[in-house]
């Protein structure tokens, strides 16, 4: 939909970074207010006027905003009352531990991994934080005096009319009923003022605070909140909001926020410490694990512990159990002889040979000779390929090693995937599909990210290579899919796809409409990743040939890893627009968190046509999300220094 | 070539001089593993295709294109045809919206884009955070959410009045969309175009030779004052004298029948031998980059392989013409004559009206409900969703183009610029934007493309574009396949045009190198 976010962004990125950086301590040191002011908003009469109009803009749209929001009429209720639905849309009740788990999986994870791998930079400086501080206070009293006062409301409940309309309150009053607010805006003022009293560093370095540790530690306030106030409550039962008594989120809700909350610390301590006590060649092996952790942590979350599998152990002790035993025992056997010493063009035969076999399977499946395991072919197929790439391993006998390591591990995930996969579900939800709401946008995402990877860089490769058919194919593909808009492949997924399939085989609108992404998304992430290739020096294919290597070594080894890093902004900027893009599963009739707020609660009884807050809880959701990945983004640029170089 | 080459030789050496086998050789694996992917992806086709076949025969579902001509059941919410006879009709009914949408988009997010863009830069702190609220706001959101939003929030706005007659305003903003003036062709149009026409050819040879003048005596001399002037007197005397044109439709009348007169057969060999022509062109230029003074340099299997490549390409095309789709040719003559008579009959005696005409908005009475008459120039709830949507969305993007594009020309230029004593405005017309403006455009032209396709998301809110109205087209008839490849093809000839007009300008503007 749109690949601008990745094309503008490593110019955009970067020059006012430096240009700050460069000016700032001298403006810091001499400026005072009225001079920033006379500097800033009147330095000429052109620029006064348009302050001032910009200014009368802002408070304007500012009120109406305000107004809007703080209406008495607004049905905020219908987003308090459906967070449950518009996050994960019917899961059903009595099994949403599972939900949990999944977020307290990722949350672990990620705080482990920042444990792990980030970096400590200066931090965030106390002055800022003061400051931004300050801002929000004056930001909050503002928005107290902007806000209209509001209507009265007679004793029966029902708004106070008379005969110009409603009545609303005085000014004074309403300043007087909302002390809250101006008490919020004290106590943030109150503690602008004592932050900005902390003194300098004994080194005389501005004092300043772990960004990570303090942006964790921002979290726990919305976190302890839940204890205090009901911000939402996430099901009705018989016309009831479920809360507690003391008006407070429902224990449901506020005990796993806290819980998260424990183990996001935990684990971003556990693995600082172990950072810490680990030296570099065991670090940097625990990264790799926690790298491969990430891969496959969407896939078990998703169809073992959301789905959760009925498994049938009679069916997996006799079948499925033996046959990945004998994969995993038959396939390395036939990989360590094809990498013994002096195997030479013997092994190459082979390998080929068992393409073949593989093959004939697949031929065999098209003509309906024989009938056979989807998962045996699929697996003789990811035998031969490892057979094909075994001569790179031939020699010692660690690298052999290795690479029936790989084997055993591939053929383990394969097919314990495979069988959870065709296991029926006990989870019953009354769609088709497992989960819906704001979590089946993220699923949708991740997994065709996942997926569009890998092709993309195959594409990449193709468009750049020396094989003119592999080119022409790729550019082809390329060209018509970046032409089409997205939303006609995937009503030619969704529509059109189930024709293609063999009479006997099925797939879900969930399956249809992530291939319809993944192709549609590989196409962009290819001419991204071909950005980076391109930046390769000719010099780097030249030394890789003079040392000997073979073109996969070559492509795998020295041309993938400069080029994917040179092109990481550009695929940042392709997570986001694939992240915005999962909301037109909403018009293919996916229950998807768009959905959610522009057709299932506007058809509640209770919340009859409420669309406008729903959808912009949506804005702010997607907004929240895609604001922190670019910002992420543009951290992740500086810190790679990527066009620098 | 030259490494698996080098590894052969290398290979060789150590098995004194044995061959490697025919296998391992360089060539035949590259040439081999490209044929069997091919294969490979053909017979994949190949078997969806089967299945397609199988399946739809189950279902009685017929293929073909047949449906294009048969009548639609049902009315199109807007457009230049609301009640259109036929299919194919309809289709083009909603080609046409999508390409205003498309045009008129382009043209109002370019403008607010380059505006905030420039804003965000501003030194005026007030301006550049408004600009910066605006884009980063904007951008964050999904284009399909907020034209939903947008389309919420005008069906929430107060409800036309119950009083009829013409709107004394310029602006009306109601539950039902928005309703501004109209400003249309009116009946002497075209015979007044052709003077405007004209006076801007001449107006153009005037401005040079103005700009010459300038550059030679260093006086000031106006150029593009010059131009509006000569381009405004033409169209004011075009204005009263356009009738005097009457005769150019005769034109255009001789002009259809002789596109008429043509034969399918001489059509078919005007296409085939353009294809020709064009390999062969591209043929000779390809062959003319690789000669030196030397002669011609050593060719690869790959520089073969473009060269057959070329001349299958114009193989296929003759092939499609004359054996794929022989109507084609039919096609293209009876169309032609009837564009060449519909621009025929723009012009005649009797067309002696002003050329343009303009009118207010104004309401009436549509069955129960009083609504926009069709005096302004109305954009309906769905369509001003899909509309401002796109244009919001797309000008956010442009923002962030049109800045890169500025922070990309180096300080120096406009140091440079000062030194000289240009004043900012002067600076930035004369030197920032002109160099700002190559770095732009293509970056520019991907968000054209963008905006283009993002109108297909007005298929969310129901207005008639080419998905929507194909949407009810394959729910009537069952040619989602038809109706699919048509979008398909509409939308590539979308890009493709736009492409080529960027790239136009793209090499106009581009930095002549020695």
């Amino acid at each position: 939909m749109d690949d601008g976010d990745g094309v503008g962004a490593p110019v955009i990125g970067d020059k006012p970074a430096i240009e700050r950086v460069a000016t700032r301590p001298a403006e810091e040191t001499h400026r005072s207010s009225a001079e920033w002011i006379r500097k800033n908003l009147f330095p000429n009469p052109f620029n006064s006027f348009l302050t001032v109009a910009f200014g009368i803009f802002v408070l304007v749209s500012a009120r109406g905003l305000l107004n809007f929001v703080f209406s008495e009429e607004r049905g905020w209720d219908a987003v308090r009352t459906n967070l449950r639905l518009i996050f994960t849309h019917a899961y059903p009740e009595e099994q949403y531990v599972r939900v949990w788990v999944c977020v307290g999986v990722v949350v672990a994870l990620a705080c482990l991994s920042l444990g792990l791998f980030a970096s400590e930079g200066e931090g965030l400086r106390l002055r800022k934080i003061s400051n931004a501080l300050n801002a929000t206070a004056v930001a909050i009293a503002l928005g107290v005096v902007l806000r209209e006062p509001s209507v009265l409301i007679g004793a029966d409940g029902e708004t106070v009319r008379d005969a110009d309309g409603v009545v609303r309150q005085s000014f004074a009053e309403a300043m007087a009923d909302r002390w809250a607010w101006w008490l919020a805006a004290a106590v943030l003022a109150v503690v602008a003022l004592a932050v900005r009293r902390v003194p300098k560093r004994s080194d005389g370095s501005p004092a300043a605070v772990p960004t990570l540790d303090f942006a964790i530690g921002a979290m726990a306030l919305p976190v302890l909140s839940t204890w205090v106030y009901p911000w939402g409550h996430y099901a009705f039962a018989d016309g009831e909001f479920i809360a507690e008594p003391g008006r407070t989120v429902a224990m449901s809700t506020k005990v796993p926020w806290t819980v998260m909350w424990v183990l996001a610390v935990a684990s971003l301590i556990v693995g600082r410490w172990v950072r810490a006590q680990v030296d570099e060649r065991a670090l940097s092996r625990l990264r790799a694990v926690v790298a491969f952790t990430w891969l496959v942590v969407p896939f078990v979350l998703y169809w073992v512990v959301l789905r959760d599998p009925d498994l049938d152990w009679d069916r997996i002790f006799t079948v499925d159990a033996p046959l990945a035993l004998a994969f995993g025992i038959g396939g390395g056997a036939v990989l360590w002889w094809l990498t013994a010493d002096g195997r030479g063009e013997l092994g190459r035969i082979g390998a080929i040979a068992l393409l073949g076999f593989a093959a004939f399977h697949w031929v065999a499946a098209f003509m309906g000779w024989y009938p056979m395991l989807q998962k045996v072919r699929i697996s003789f197929l990811l035998l031969a390929v490892m057979a094909l790439l075994a001569h790179n391993f031939s020699g010692e006998a660690a690298k052999r090693r290795r690479l029936v390591l790989a084997w055993l591990v591939i053929t383990t995930v394969f097919h314990y995937f495979a069988t959870v996969m065709n296991t029926p579900s006990t989870v019953e939800t009354p769609t088709e599909a497992l989960i819906g709401g704001f979590a089946v946008t993220l699923v949708v995402a991740v997994f065709t990210l996942m997926l569009s990877f890998p092709l993309g860089v195959v594409l990449a490769l193709a468009r750049t290579s020396r094989l003119p058919i592999f080119r022409v194919m790729s550019t082809a593909y390329i060209e018509v899919v970046r032409g089409v808009p997205l939303i006609t492949i995937l009503i030619f997924f969704v529509v059109i796809l189930p024709l293609f399939l063999p009479a006997n085989m099925e797939i879900s609108l969930f399956a249809s409409a992530t291939l319809g992404y993944t192709l549609f998304s590989a196409a962009y992430l290819a001419e991204n990743v071909r950005g980076g290739l391109q930046s390769i020096r000719r010099g780097q294919y030249e030394a890789s040939d003079a040392v000997g290597l073979s073109t996969v070594q070559r492509t795998v080894f020295i041309v993938l890893p400069q080029s994917l890093r040179a092109s990481i902004p550009p695929l940042v900027g392709q997570v986001i627009a694939t992240f915005k893009e999962t909301s037109l599963l909403a018009i293919i009739g996916v229950f998807d968190i768009l959905r959610m707020a522009n057709s299932v609660i506007p058809a509640q009884t209770q919340f009859l046509g409420i669309k406008r807050e729903g959808l912009l809880f949506v804005s702010l959701v997607y907004w929240v999300f895609s604001y922190m990945l670019s910002k992420q983004s543009q951290r992740l640029e500086r810190r790679l220094g990527v066009g620098e170089r | 070539m030259s490494n698996e080459g080098a590894a052969g030789d290398v290979a060789s050496l150590s098995t004194l001089g044995t061959r490697p086998p025919f296998y391992r050789d360089a060539t035949v694996v590259k040439w081999l593993s490209q044929v069997v992917g091919l294969i490979l992806v053909l017979l994949g086709l190949f078997f969806l295709a089967s299945q397609a076949q199988n399946n739809l025969e189950a279902r009685d579902i017929a293929t073909g294109y047949d449906f294009l001509g048969t009548a639609l059941g049902s009315d199109l919410g807007s457009g230049i045809d609301t009640d259109p006879d036929t299919s194919g009709r309809a289709l083009w009914v909603g080609m046409v919206n999508t390409i205003r949408l498309a045009i008129a988009g382009i043209a109002l997010a370019t403008i607010l884009g380059v505006l905030v863009g420039v804003g965000r830069l501003s030194r005026n702190w007030i301006v550049s955070r408004t600009s910066s609220v605006f884009v980063e706001t904007l951008r964050n959101i999904p284009l399909l959410v907020q034209i939903i939003l947008i389309f919420v929030v005008i069906a929430s706005l107060p409800r036309v009045e119950t009083d009829q007659g013409p709107i004394h305003g310029w602006l009306h903003i109601s539950n039902t969309g928005v309703s501004i003036p109209r400003v249309t062709i009116g009946d002497g149009f075209y015979q007044w175009i052709i003077f405007v026409i004209v006076g801007a050819a001449l107006g153009w040879r005037v401005m040079r030779r103005q700009e010459r003048r300038h550059d030679l005596t260093g006086q000031q001399t106006y150029p593009w004052l010059s131009l509006t002037g000569v381009v405004a007197v033409f169209a004011a005397v075009g204005w009263f004298a356009h009738p005097v044109l009457g005769w150019v439709g005769a034109i255009f009348d001789a002009i259809a029948s002789g596109v008429d007169a043509l034969t399918p057969g001489i059509v078919q060999l005007v296409i085939s031998l353009i294809a020709v022509g064009a390999a062969a062109q591209w043929i000779r230029r390809f062959l003319a980059s690789h000669r030196t003074p030397a002669g011609l340099t050593r060719l690869i299997d790959d520089d073969y392989f473009r060269i057959i490549f070329a001349g299958v390409a114009a193989v296929l095309v003759i092939l499609f013409v004359t054996l794929g789709w022989p109507g084609l040719s039919s096609w293209v003559i009876n169309s032609g004559r009837d564009l060449f008579e519909v621009i025929a009959d723009k012009f005649g005696d009797g067309r002696t009206g002003a050329p343009i005409a303009a009118y207010r908005p104004d309401i009436e009475q549509l069955g129960n409900f009083p609504n926009y008459g069709p005096a302004g120039l109305n954009l309906i709830q769905a369509l001003a969703a899909v509309y401002f949507g796109v244009v919001l969305y797309t000008a956010a993007f442009i923002a962030e183009v049109v800045r890169g594009g500025i922070l990309a020309v180096p300080k120096g230029q406009s140091e440079a610029a000062q030194a000289l004593g240009l004043r900012r405005t002067t600076m930035l017309r004369r030197v920032i934007l002109p160099q700002a403006f190559r770095v732009i455009l293509p970056p520019l032209g991907n968000q054209y493309l963008n905006l283009t396709k993002n109108t297909s998301l007005a298929i969310a809110i129901g207005y008639s574009d080419v998905v929507q109205v194909g949407q009810t087209v394959y729910n009537q008839t069952g040619k989602t396949l038809e109706v699919v490849s048509i979008w398909m093809l509409f939308y590539l000839a979308c890009s493709l045009t736009i492409s080529v007009v960027v790239n136009f300008f793209n090499v106009r503007m581009r930095i002549v190198e020695r």
